[in-house]
């Protein structure tokens, strides 16, 4: 077993720190400062940041680091790289929760800040297939989970032809309490709203603001 | 320790640990019970009765002990030492005495202070030498705290009790049935042997009157030998007459390793000694009482402060995000120590949300009332104060597993983010 391999397994629960403090000490197991540098990666660091962010509701900020760390992180393979899939991940949410139009900041590369824009509908629906479809993956890796099931359906409510599955998905999760974050419920509150299920919409929107105190995430959401 | 050097512990390469004030440790480790309640008859049998009345299978043991990793925590298991990083002391060993490789070392002095209390487990090496396999299946079954200043205990397994039993029988291979009697034999002189040669300096035997404690157990120190030293009430169930007149003539040819010193005790003061803890009158049990529930905060919890105070600091270490951990989430999450991945994963908010994998395979929220009411994630916590009580629950298992229950403040601060609404 390398070093490498004992240090990034060192526990769960650390992740983004522990990852953090790898680099420099792994130069500093080698034996000295002549240890390259560039051999060490640094992208587990930067993705766990950019999953704080997107926890933190700073979607943009979220998915400007993945672009910045991975720039073709949309046409890379998820289900042969763990960062891969940790990456794809958050950009699809944020993707999602934007609407597909995903506004970066000037530390993003233009060309893909034109990307994600989604100035166009048709660029802005490429968006919102590429967050199904990563997302779909996601879910085939970690088979029942339900914050992938969550995170799946708020993509999918954000695409007319998949509405109906993506409130099988959260109608489902929300019976047995497992709807993992208040934007889940806040876009069920919006699909119950769609079918005419006004009681049933405000059950979720309470559940959306008991979880997300500053309630702006279940407005917005909601409104779609 | 510095001053220890001069006495009995010349002897031994003794570990320093900084102060640790267990549980509710008495300061010193010779403050035994001597202000203990009404003395009660030696303790019944009766809790092993069941144990004895089983016959185990050594060879379904000797699968079961893999089966369950005991290895991640105990050497002289059969097996070899689990890998480094399944092993659940050697890293936190290694924290502590700085071989851990980290730039950071603001960090490591963190650490340090989080897993000095969590670095050894008694090593089981010749177990069947000294251990009744009948006190060792009913212990395996239902653990109870045997070793007042050690603060990590064993944590209750997955084991049915015909699953103790062969571990037991595993374990106590070559486990001979010997009869010693001890008739010729003094306990009032056994008291004095006690009183004298120092063991008060590591043991405690609650439920007699303390023995003076030699100089190095001041408050604020602990050595391994110390911590692994097991409260001496329980010798009785442990071991035969003849295993303790062994032990206590030479430990380590019983134990290699062990961190038992000869005290160089006569055949004669072995027996005595022995007649001591074998018969002398032990009080009741200083029972633990789990503490009152307290009423729900009225001010408001967020998650960042339960992450912080409880599921970050203590409960994720075994309920990871395999994501971030090579694909190993610990115990809770991706299964270990013989239990099934339950994906519980405790260390984020969606992670928290996202509940369990129950016996029957599916997802359950950790938030859903059991029968009183009380959410299984409050439940489990709960739990675990009636275990250290001595009252095991048959649907809960007690939480942070094989770790001191968490203070009430704690509990409570959990129960508060829950009842309104689990906010993020
Ligand atoms: C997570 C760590 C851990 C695991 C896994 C574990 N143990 Fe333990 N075990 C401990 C600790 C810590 C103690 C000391 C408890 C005390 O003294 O109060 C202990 C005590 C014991 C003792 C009492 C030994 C003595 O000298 O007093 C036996 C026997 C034992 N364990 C057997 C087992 C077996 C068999 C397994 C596997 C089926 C196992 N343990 C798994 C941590 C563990
Ligand atoms: C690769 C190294 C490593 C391994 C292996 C490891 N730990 Fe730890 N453990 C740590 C570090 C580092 C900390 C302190 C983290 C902190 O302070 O944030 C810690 C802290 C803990 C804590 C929290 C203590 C507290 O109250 O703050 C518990 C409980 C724990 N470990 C249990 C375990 C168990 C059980 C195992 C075996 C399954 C294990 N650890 C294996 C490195 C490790
Ligand atoms: C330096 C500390 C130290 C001193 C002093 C010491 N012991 Fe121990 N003793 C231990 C440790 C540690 C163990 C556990 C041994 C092990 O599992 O390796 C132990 C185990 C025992 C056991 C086995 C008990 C059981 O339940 O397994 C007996 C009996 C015992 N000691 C009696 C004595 C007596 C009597 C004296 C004084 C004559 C004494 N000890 C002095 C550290 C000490
Ligand atoms: C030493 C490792 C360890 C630590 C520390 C730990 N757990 Fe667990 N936990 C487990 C294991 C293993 C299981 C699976 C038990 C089973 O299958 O019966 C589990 C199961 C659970 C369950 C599932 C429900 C149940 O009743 O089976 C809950 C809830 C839970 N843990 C909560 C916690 C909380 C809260 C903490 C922190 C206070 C914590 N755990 C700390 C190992 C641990």
């Amino acid at each position: 077993m390398t070093k490498r391999s004992v240090m990034s397994i060192v526990f769960a629960g650390l992740g983004a720190l522990m990852v953090a403090t790898t680099a420099p000490a792994e130069a500093e197991a080698c034996g000295g400062a002549w240890f390259p540098e560039v051999e060490v990666d640094f992208r587990p660091m930067a993705i766990a940041m950019a999953e704080k962010q997107l926890d933190q509701g700073k979607v943009a900020q979220a998915a400007a680091t993945v672009i910045r760390t991975m720039p073709h992180v949309g046409q890379l393979n998820a289900k042969r790289s763990k960062i891969v899939e940790r990456g794809q991940r958050v950009l699809a949410v944020a993707v999602a929760r934007t609407n597909g139009k995903l506004e970066l900041g000037q530390e993003v590369p233009a060309y893909a800040r034109a990307h994600w824009a989604g100035k166009t509908e048709k660029d802005r629906q490429a968006n919102l297939t590429f967050a199904v479809n990563a997302l779909r993956k996601v879910n085939e890796i970690k088979k029942d989970d339900p914050a992938a099931q969550t995170e799946l359906a708020e993509a999918l409510a954000r695409v007319d032809a998949h509405k109906s599955e993506a409130r099988d998905m959260l109608e489902k999760l929300a019976k047995k309490d497992l709807i993992a974050t208040p934007e889940g419920y806040a876009v069920l509150a919006e699909l119950r709203a769609k079918a005419g299920d006004e009681s049933g919409k405000k059950l979720a929107l309470k559940r959306c603001e008991a979880m997300a105190p500053g309630a702006t995430v279940c407005q917005t959401t909601a409104r779609g | 320790m510095r001053r220890a050097a001069a006495t009995t512990f010349a002897l031994l390469s003794l570990v320093v640990v900084a102060a640790c004030d267990k549980k509710d440790a008495p300061p010193s480790a010779g403050s035994g019970a001597s202000a203990a309640p009404e003395p009660t008859a030696a303790p019944s049998a009766a809790p092993v009765a069941w144990a004895a009345a089983l016959s185990g299978s050594a060879e379904r043991g000797a699968k079961l002990v893999e089966k369950h990793e005991c290895n991640r925590c105990h050497d002289g298991t059969g097996l070899e030492r689990a890998k480094f990083e399944l092993h659940c002391f050697g890293c936190h060993e290694d924290i502590i005495r700085g071989k851990f490789k980290i730039a950071d070392k603001v960090k490591l002095a963190k650490w340090k202070a989080h897993v000095r209390d969590i670095q050894f487990a008694p090593s089981l090496e010749g177990a069947g030498a000294r251990f009744e396999p009948a006190w060792l299946t009913a212990f395996l079954y239902e653990p109870a705290d045997l070793r007042p200043n050690m603060v990590a205990s064993m944590p209750r397994l997955g084991l049915s009790k015909q699953d103790a039993a062969d571990i037991a029988a595993h374990l106590t291979r070559g486990h001979r049935d010997e009869k010693l009697s001890l008739e010729s034999a003094s306990a009032e002189r056994g008291r004095a042997v006690l009183e004298t040669r120092g063991c008060g300096s590591c043991h405690l035997m609650t439920g007699v009157a303390a023995f003076p404690a030699v100089p190095p157990s001041a408050p604020g120190e602990r050595t391994a030998a110390i911590e692994l030293a097991p409260d001496l009430r329980f010798t009785r169930e442990r071991l035969s007459a003849a295993a303790v007149v062994r032990w206590l003539r030479d430990p380590a040819a019983m134990k290699p390793g062990t961190l038992m010193p000869n005290l160089g005790l006569s055949d004669q003061e072995a027996k005595d000694a022995a007649k001591y803890l074998l018969t002398a009158e032990l009080a009741a049990a200083p029972r633990y009482v789990a503490p009152k529930k307290l009423a729900l905060l009225e001010r408001k919890v967020g998650f960042e402060e339960v992450q912080e105070r409880v599921l970050g600091k203590i409960c994720a270490h075994c309920h990871g995000n395999p994501d971030v951990a090579g694909g190993d989430g610990g115990p809770g999450n991706t299964g270990g120590f013989g239990f099934a991945p339950r994906r519980l994963d405790l260390s984020k908010y969606s992670g928290v949300a996202s509940g369990y994998v129950g016996a029957d395979g599916e997802r359950h929220s950790v938030f859903l009332p059991l029968a009183d009411g009380t959410p299984r994630l409050v439940a489990a916590l709960y739990a675990r104060h009636d275990e250290q009580a001595g009252k095991p629950r048959p649907d809960v298992r007690g939480m942070p597993l094989g770790m001191p229950a968490l203070p009430i403040e704690d509990i409570q601060l959990v129960e508060s983010w829950v009842a309104q609404g689990r906010p993020r």
